[in-house]
């Protein structure tokens, strides 16, 4: 039972991040129309921050993550992403691919293709009892802060005028721009958003892992990505589901598999997906994706 | 057959040569050079091949996979391990069944077992992926690529894990890399070219018009991914026997990028582009690997170590190439279509007045002759329709007979095209029923009608842009089954008859519009309907040019006798082309009358007029 | 105020306005009629920038607005109720009204004003927009353009979609603004209520004005019928 309720919390945990992920690349996609590639790539250099600002006090430092992320992020789509805005969203995704690879790149060529590690505060990778259960600091840091994102998330987008922006750009973006709302800024604020998520999420792995390396933004992507589709495009409650429900199955089957299948979860974890995909082409809450029909 | 083609001759052989010859070049340039730089070649060529395989399935369908290189590292291994000579087998890869490990195959049969490995892969694969939406496939295809990159990783006993293979004999030459190649370049343009290929080209130029023509859209996408596979497959295969050595990450993540860069500045649609990307990115490739070692310029910069160099350059390109050139080099075009052969001769249509090349009913449980169902009706019977509340289409009956022309008029909201949607099986009606000769075909999908003799045009023409008129006319007959040949003959035969075949060697996309609505009409009319549904067919066209499209939908009636329902808001053309007209106003039919009946009908003008405007007519 | 000078339109090459003239005087109430196809919507798009005329011009107070981004446009005092209302179904209806006086800073005495105008929507302002009847979501499509203090109200359609007794409502409303000196532009396609609403009208049909004048003038006229029905009766 005890092992159980271990397993649950390690699980929601992971769901948690993988929410995380999902959601800041929902919020481009609302917006945009575009899955954005580059989005693990947000993920990595604010991780870089970390052990770049490693000399500073861990406040400074996350402080310097998050910043990198925002940073990143817009800069990203004034340069590479406003010039295709209007191309079809096959040419946004590749473009989104060459910014992945060029970041990932420059990052290889300025430090090195190898892990570095990071130094994180010890308490980080302690446990805390909670009854019988014993869970580690991490799982705390990671469900707590997807509390506060998610909370903050719905206070902007309900509690103010810029979220009440994006989310009529985000149901129709034309009908906002006849009302005056500017394009350049929601989709900015969009990016912006996304690049704090992705900070987030680089905070989480570089705590959990204690290392950072110039791929280490491939497998998140995806993981939001896949997140994305089952949970049924655009929709952010989606993303979150979809998110949790790969964590969720991830974590479980991480700690039930037999151990000579043990290496070849992931593998499992990402063909859930195309088993959800047979029976549901839409994903599970099945919002639109742009299926033709007349 | 009196020489129709879809393309000249001359244009034909250059689209052809032009892109072998630069494979030959390239073999030439190798086999003189150092040994290094024969090995560079050879690999830059089996590069080749899954870039051609790339280009098959992403170029002709319009869909993005990121997948593909999972069947090539898939082909790299079965390769591998079926030529690995059994005691190197036996220390990589403990676990591999007795079978394969003693197994020591030539490279010609290694290479063919891989390629069907392959195909077989990508076809079970393949079913579930290209069932999800146009945008879902990147992604899950995506997840594929990890899918096959973890098991490699994770699989030790049979792969070798992440450390991978080694002593894999290297039996790839540069003249068999050439030749394999060359032969990919066959197949891919054979397969562009072929009715298959025309009709995956449909779904990408307009996926609507594709399916109301008698395409499935997943078959299609199935089919290529599948030769995709096939070809990835070959090259990892060829490519693993010149490097002799393997492992996951040798066909993953880094090379998806470069493949689908060499692709996209080639020009996607086009197999030379595919052959021209490619060596044009490998070549940009290999100089910036050599800076990578740290280089100088011309004596006067020195550039230091710099690891990912070549990364950084290939993505700068494509990033390049989508913003400033997203067609690519060749635009998309064949070597024989480019403007430097703009001398070249355009296929010509000959106005045939031959026997009707139309008599065909493809298929399906409705096989007869043009002439069996003689007294045949497309028939609706209290269709309703309500889009979330707002009940568009209440009862509506309508009987579209077999040889006549009936109208569909009334004013904007009042369910025209939700009924032809509906009766084109591109909704499906909450209440009421749709049949076809009898037949009860409500609900069913817009490509079982096309194949049932049901075919209809667009408000918006949804023209194939890429494709020339005549290619576009001749895959409204590919899409219900007809052969590609017959399909050219048919498709020249209606565009004469249309007066169209001056203009059919012309790329669709840059005719006038009147030209691509009656475009539209000619492709519909392909497909050999007994029933034609046109969807305001003459909205934008000038005066003139609606008396011209009036007598040519006479002439079209006369000679090929199928039903046709014309909604149009341009009276003149309504009025004198249709007997008899149905008016539709506020989701329920007013009057079904013949024209001067409708004029004059004070409950029509009303409709559109309002009440107020026949009290002061009539004052 | 408005002016569009031997104005076209074309998408993708398609030409579907060939050369409108127009033009509007402050306090003017203007119609324009026809049938579906003759490009009313397209004169719409332009002039509100969704779509850049492929040739002439369109000025708004002496301001050239080819080519100015929508939001620009709007900001300028163009209001934009378009047809099918879009109203913002995820959103309240004060949210939807707070969108709409975006470009003042929402003032506090222009939402009591806009409720009490609107007595429907005050009394349904917490609810999600897509709760809303037919002709009430075209009431907020009104008043969210309102509340931006429109220099122009444009209205497309503004009775699609709804029952005689809703159409009333809206005209009755549309006669109140008529009465502040709002100026306004109307497309519709229901001829008889528009010319009998508008100081003048203009009647496109293909692309082209076919038709213009005032009430009498209009009224019994030969050649709208032809417009819309084709023919001679």
């Amino acid at each position: 039972m005890t092992e159980l309720a271990q397993n649950l919390i390690d699980a929601l945990a992971l769901g948690s991040l993988y929410a995380l992920i999902a959601l800041g690349v929902t919020v481009v996609y609302t917006v945009m129309g575009m899955m954005n590639f580059a989005h693990g790539e947000f993920i990595m250099l604010a991780a870089y921050a970390l052990y770049v600002l490693a000399g500073l006090p861990f406040a400074a430092a996350l402080a310097g993550a998050l910043v990198t992320g925002i940073l990143i992020a817009m800069v990203v789509e004034r340069v590479a992403f406003r010039p295709v805005r209007k191309a079809d969203l096959s040419a946004q995704l590749v473009t989104s691919l060459a910014v992945a690879t060029i970041l990932q790149n420059v990052v290889t060529g300025a430090v090195n293709a190898r892990p570095q590690s990071v130094a994180t505060p010890a308490a980080i990778s302690e446990s805390t009892e909670l009854g019988a259960v014993s869970v580690p600091n991490l799982e705390f840091l990671t469900l707590g802060l997807t509390a506060v994102v998610l909370a903050g998330l719905g206070w902007l987008l309900y509690r103010t005028r810029a979220g009440l922006a994006m989310r009529a750009a985000a149901e129709n973006f034309e009908m906002a721009r006849l009302l005056g709302v500017r394009a350049d800024r929601v989709i900015a604020l969009s990016f912006a958003i996304s690049g704090a998520l992705a900070a987030a999420v680089g905070v989480l792995l570089v705590m959990q892992t204690g290392q950072v390396s110039p791929t280490m933004g491939l497998t998140p992507v995806l993981i939001g990505f896949v997140a994305v589709v089952i949970g049924g495009f655009g929709r952010m409650v989606g993303a979150v589901l979809g998110g949790l429900l790969l964590g969720i199955a991830s974590s479980l089957l991480g700690a039930y598999l037999p151990a000579d299948l043990l290496p070849f979860r992931d593998a499992i974890v990402f063909s859930l997906p195309v088993a959800i995909l047979i029976f549901r082409p839409r994903g599970l809450l099945g919002a639109a994706t742009g299926e033709a029909r007349v | 057959m009196s020489g129709v083609g879809l393309r000249s001759r001359s244009s034909l052989v250059v689209s052809l040569l032009v892109p072998l010859g630069l494979i030959a070049l390239t073999v030439a340039i190798g086999a003189s050079g150092t040994p290094s730089l024969q090995s560079t070649v050879t690999m830059i060529l089996c590069n080749l091949i899954v870039v051609l395989g790339l280009q098959v399935f992403i170029g002709n369908s319009g869909v993005y996979s990121f997948g593909q290189l999972g069947f090539a590292s898939v082909g790299a291994y079965a390769a591998a391990l079926l030529t690995l000579p059994a005691a190197f087998a036996a220390l990589q890869t403990p676990g591999l069944p007795d079978l394969i490990a003693t197994a020591q195959l030539g490279p010609l049969l290694s290479t063919l077992i891989a390629a069907a490995v392959c195909g077989l892969l990508a076809a079970v694969v393949g079913l579930p992926l290209m069932r999800t939406s146009t945008l879902a496939i990147p992604i899950s295809t995506f997840a594929f690529l990890i899918v096959v990159y973890n098991v490699l990783a994770n699989w030790d006993a049979v792969s070798g894990g992440s450390s991978g293979l080694v002593s894999v004999p290297r039996t790839t030459s540069i003249e068999s890399a050439g030749l394999w190649a060359a032969a990919a370049v066959v197949v891919a343009l054979a397969f562009k070219w072929s009715a298959r290929g025309y009709r995956l080209q449909a779904t990408r130029e307009d996926e609507v018009a594709a399916r109301s023509l008698g395409i499935s859209v997943m078959g299609e996408r199935l089919i290529a991914f599948a030769l995709s596979g096939v070809l990835c497959g070959i090259g990892g295969a060829l490519a693993v026997h010149q490097s002799g050595v393997l492992n996951p990450t040798t066909f993953y993540f880094a090379a998806t990028v470069t493949t689908v860069t060499m692709l996209v500045l080639g020009g996607a649609r086009s197999v030379f582009g595919a052959v021209l990307g490619a060596v044009a990115v490998a070549s940009v490739n290999e100089v910036l690997r050599g800076v990578e070692d740290g280089a100088h310029l011309l004596g006067l910069l020195s550039i230091g170590r710099t690891p990912g160099l070549a990364a950084i350059g290939v993505g700068l390109i494509l990033l390049a190439t989508m913003i400033a050139m997203p067609s690519g080099l060749t635009g998309g075009r064949e070597a024989g279509e480019l403007s430097w052969f703009r001398r070249l001769p355009s296929p010509r249509v000959p106005a045939i007045r031959a026997a009707r090349a139309i008599d065909y009913r493809i298929g399906g449980s409705i096989d007869q002759a043009a002439d069996g169902v003689a007294g045949g009706s497309l028939q609706a019977e209290g269709v309703s329709v309500a889009f979330g509340g707002l009940q568009v289409l209440r009862g509506v009956d309508l009987k579209l007979p077999r040889g006549e022309a009936l109208g569909l008029i009334g004013p904007n909201g009042a369910g025209k095209t939700t009924l032809v949607n509906v009766l084109s099986g591109f909704l499906a009606p909450d209440a009421g029923t749709v049949s076809l000769d009898d037949a009860d075909v409500s609900g069913r999908s817009p490509t079982h009608l096309a194949r049932a003799g049901l075919s209809r045009t667009f408000q918006a023409a949804l023209p194939f842009p890429h494709l020339s008129g005549l290619e576009s006319v001749a895959v409204g007959a590919m899409g219900v089954g007809v052969d590609r040949r017959r399909a050219v003959a048919v498709a020249a035969e209606v565009l004469t008859r249309l007066g169209m075949h001056e203009q059919a060697a012309l790329p669709a996309g840059s005719l006038p519009p009147a030209s691509q609505r009656l475009l539209g009409v000619a492709r519909a009319l392909a497909t050999g309907p007994s029933y034609l549904l046109l969807d305001e067919p003459a909205a934008g066209l000038s005066e003139l040019e609606g008396e011209e499209l009036t007598s040519i939908l006479r002439g079209v009636i006369e000679d090929f006798g199928c039903g046709i329902l014309l909604i149009e808001h341009e009276m003149s053309v309504v009025m004198s082309l249709c007997p008899r007209v149905q008016v539709i106003d506020d989701g329920v039919t007013l009057r079904v009358g013949s024209p001067a009946e409708i004029q004059a009908d004070p409950a029509v003008v009303e409709a559109y007029l309002g009440s107020s405007y026949l009290t002061a007519a009539n004052a | 105020m408005l002016e569009l000078r031997e104005m076209k339109v074309a998408y993708g090459g398609v030409e579907v306005v060939h050369g409108v003239d127009l033009s509007l005087a402050e306090g003017e109430v203007v119609g324009m009629i026809g049938p579906n196809g003759a490009g009313k919507s397209s004169v719409l798009r332009a002039v509100c920038g969704l779509v850049r005329p492929s040739a002439g011009e369109v000025l708004f107070e002496g301001c050239v607005l080819n080519g100015m981004a929508p939001e620009r446009i709007a900001r300028l005092g163009l209001a934009l109720v378009p047809e099918g209302r879009h109203v913002f179904k995820t959103l309240t209806v004060a949210e939807n009204l707070r969108l709409g006086g975006w470009r003042n800073g929402e003032g506090a005495a222009a939402m009591e004003q806009t409720l009490e105008r609107f007595p429907i929507l005050g009394a349904r302002a917490g609810e999600h927009a897509d709760r809303l009847s037919g002709g009430e979501q075209q009431q907020l499509a009104i008043a969210r353009a309102l509340l931006g203090q429109p220099r122009l109200l444009i209205l497309d359609e503004p009775s699609l979609g709804l029952a005689p007794k809703t159409i009333d409502l809206i005209y009755e409303l549309l006669e109140g603004l008529r009465e502040e000196g709002t100026t306004m532009l109307l497309v519709e396609q229901n001829a008889a209520r528009t010319i009998d609403f508008c100081d003048r009208c203009l009647v496109l049909g293909g692309g082209r004005v076919r038709a213009q004048g005032g009430r009498e003038e209009l009224r019994g006229d030969s050649e709208l019928l032809r417009t819309y029905l084709g023919g001679q009766p």
